[in-house]
């Protein structure tokens, strides 16, 4: 058997060999480094398969971030219902990963201004009005983001639940409040300023609340 | 009657000395080199960390149940430390304090839910989070701090050549004598308190949603500043020097200038709380 009939069998190679295909791998270094190699990527990828998928938490910052702009009306991923157990400190990566997707969505598309049709939908009030405590009730409502971040709380550290729950809160009502002023006046910068503190400030809640090392 | 008080002396003797018992203390030493990073991770509990002598990490742990152990790694740079909460162990349970004793050029990191955080008289970075922990950082001079909680209070004292960063959704802040190249304080609801003459230079920006801010300053501070409030009010002891901002400068909402020679720059913004520029 030569290098080329082997290879070109390879890849219907299961573990078990055929004569001639172990007398071709004794006598040939090249092949016989070549199926070990591949053997092993083949090792670790089913490893990396459970271990660096990555969290529903990033979709589920992600949908935060487009609901928020109104650019999603219902949720996207099935998944995302899911409750999933926290991933431990394998994951803590993905805390600052969340975080900047939380905050890049936030600025970059609000830079944008009332070019978004959702945003251009809106009314926006008159430069200078301030219309913060004229928001509907239901907006003071969380979203199943922030209800599936405070189930999960819930679970790890039911004490902690009331203090995650009143920041959210508080947050939410910044980003809302800084929402607006930006559609007031798109080109402010102090404006801008206000939302980019506000979504910095729910990155940190949701980075600690994934934090395995605080409760 | 006497009776009665003895049954109880007795008692409390007991439940003391039931509590010691369960108190254990757990002293650990290692050797570092020049800039040595210590990390203390610590679900529920105080941490506390000051200069020592020489290249020794010290670390004084009291555990106060068996619901909790201390675990650590080292390497020749580089030292952490983790509570390891056992089945089981709730915020009395699995409470640990730690003293730590480090070089004083090392870099700090400490988490704790609980808290207090408290570090002192050190030149290395000092990073320092907890979700209800006050935080108090004093004495302490070229490093980057950085410090994040929810709920809790965080002091600075006496802070110079820093590089602060500050982010707490609804703990007070407050800088006495903080200055550096970049002082950045981002909360949500807490109110922020500055106290001092903003150095030389520097980027300061104290940013709040509902939380009033206060900055008391001395009549030679060189700083240009913007203060400016959506809902809230704003209001100044200096007389400034107006200069051009990117917004119009409203009575009672905003105002921005200069004073001195506009060596750094400070922005005071929030959007529902009450700003105010004291002279001292």
């Amino acid at each position: 058997m030569t290098c080329e009939e082997f290879r070109r069998v390879l890849p219907e190679l299961g573990s078990g060999h055929r004569i001639e295909q172990d007398a071709h791998l004794k006598s040939c270094g090249a092949c016989s480094d070549l199926l070990e190699d591949l053997n092993a990527i083949s090792r670790e990828a089913r490893l990396l398969q459970g271990s660096e998928d990555p969290s529903p938490w990033v979709w589920n910052s992600i949908e935060v971030a487009l609901r928020h702009e109104g650019l999603i009306r219902q949720p996207q991923l099935q998944h995302l219902q899911t409750p999933v157990p926290m991933q431990g400190w394998r994951l803590r990566w993905l805390a600052p990963l969340v975080a900047t997707v939380v905050i890049v969505f936030g600025v970059l598309i609000y830079q944008r201004g009332t070019g978004q049709p959702q945003l251009a939908e809106r009314q926006p009030p008159p430069a200078g009005v301030v219309t913060a405590n004229l928001q509907p009730k239901s907006a003071e409502v969380m979203g199943g983001e922030d209800l599936q971040l405070l189930k999960t709380v819930s679970e790890r550290t039911p004490a902690m639940r009331a203090t995650y729950e009143a920041d959210l809160r508080s947050v939410n009502a910044y980003i809302r409040d800084a929402e607006q002023s930006v559609n007031s006046n798109p080109n402010d910068e102090v404006a801008q300023q206000y939302l980019s503190s506000a979504y910095e400030q729910k990155a940190m809640v949701y980075e600690m609340a994934l934090d395995r090392s605080l409760p | 009657m006497q009776r009665a008080t003895s049954c109880a002396v007795v008692t409390i003797l007991v439940l003391a000395a039931l509590a010691a018992a369960q108190t254990t203390r757990q002293e650990m030493h290692f050797k570092v080199g020049r800039r040595a990073s210590v990390s203390i991770i610590n679900q529920y509990g105080a941490i506390s960390v000051k200069p020592g002598t020489g290249k020794v990490v010290a670390i004084t742990a009291t555990l106060y149940s068996g619901k909790v152990e201390v675990d650590h790694s080292k390497s020749r740079r580089r030292v952490a430390v983790f509570s390891h909460l056992l089945e089981g162990a709730d915020t009395e349970t699995g409470r640990v304090d730690y003293e730590v004793l480090v070089p004083a050029d090392a870099s700090v990191t400490l988490h704790s839910t609980t808290g207090p955080l408290h570090v002192e008289k050190l030149n290395g970075d000092i990073m320092l989070e907890g979700t209800t922990a006050s935080v108090d950082v004093r004495d302490v001079s070229s490093g980057h701090i950085h410090v994040r909680t929810l709920n809790g209070p965080v002091t600075l004292t006496n802070v110079s050549d820093g590089h602060v960063d500050i982010t707490s959704v609804g703990g007070d802040v407050a800088l006495n004598s903080v200055n550096g190249s970049v002082v950045h304080v981002n909360s949500s609801s807490g109110k922020i308190h500055y106290d001092g003459d903003f150095g030389d230079a520097g980027d300061y920006a104290l940013t709040s949603h509902s939380g009033d801010i206060e900055a008391i300053a001395p009549a030679y501070a060189s700083i240009e500043v913007v203060a400016r409030s959506v809902q809230g009010t704003v209001e100044k002891d200096f007389p400034l020097e107006p200069e051009h901002t990117s917004f119009v400068p409203r009575a009672g909402s905003a105002f921005a200038g200069t004073m001195g020679e506009a060596a750094s720059s400070v922005k005071l913004l929030s959007f529902s709380g009450k700003i105010h520029l004291k002279k001292r």
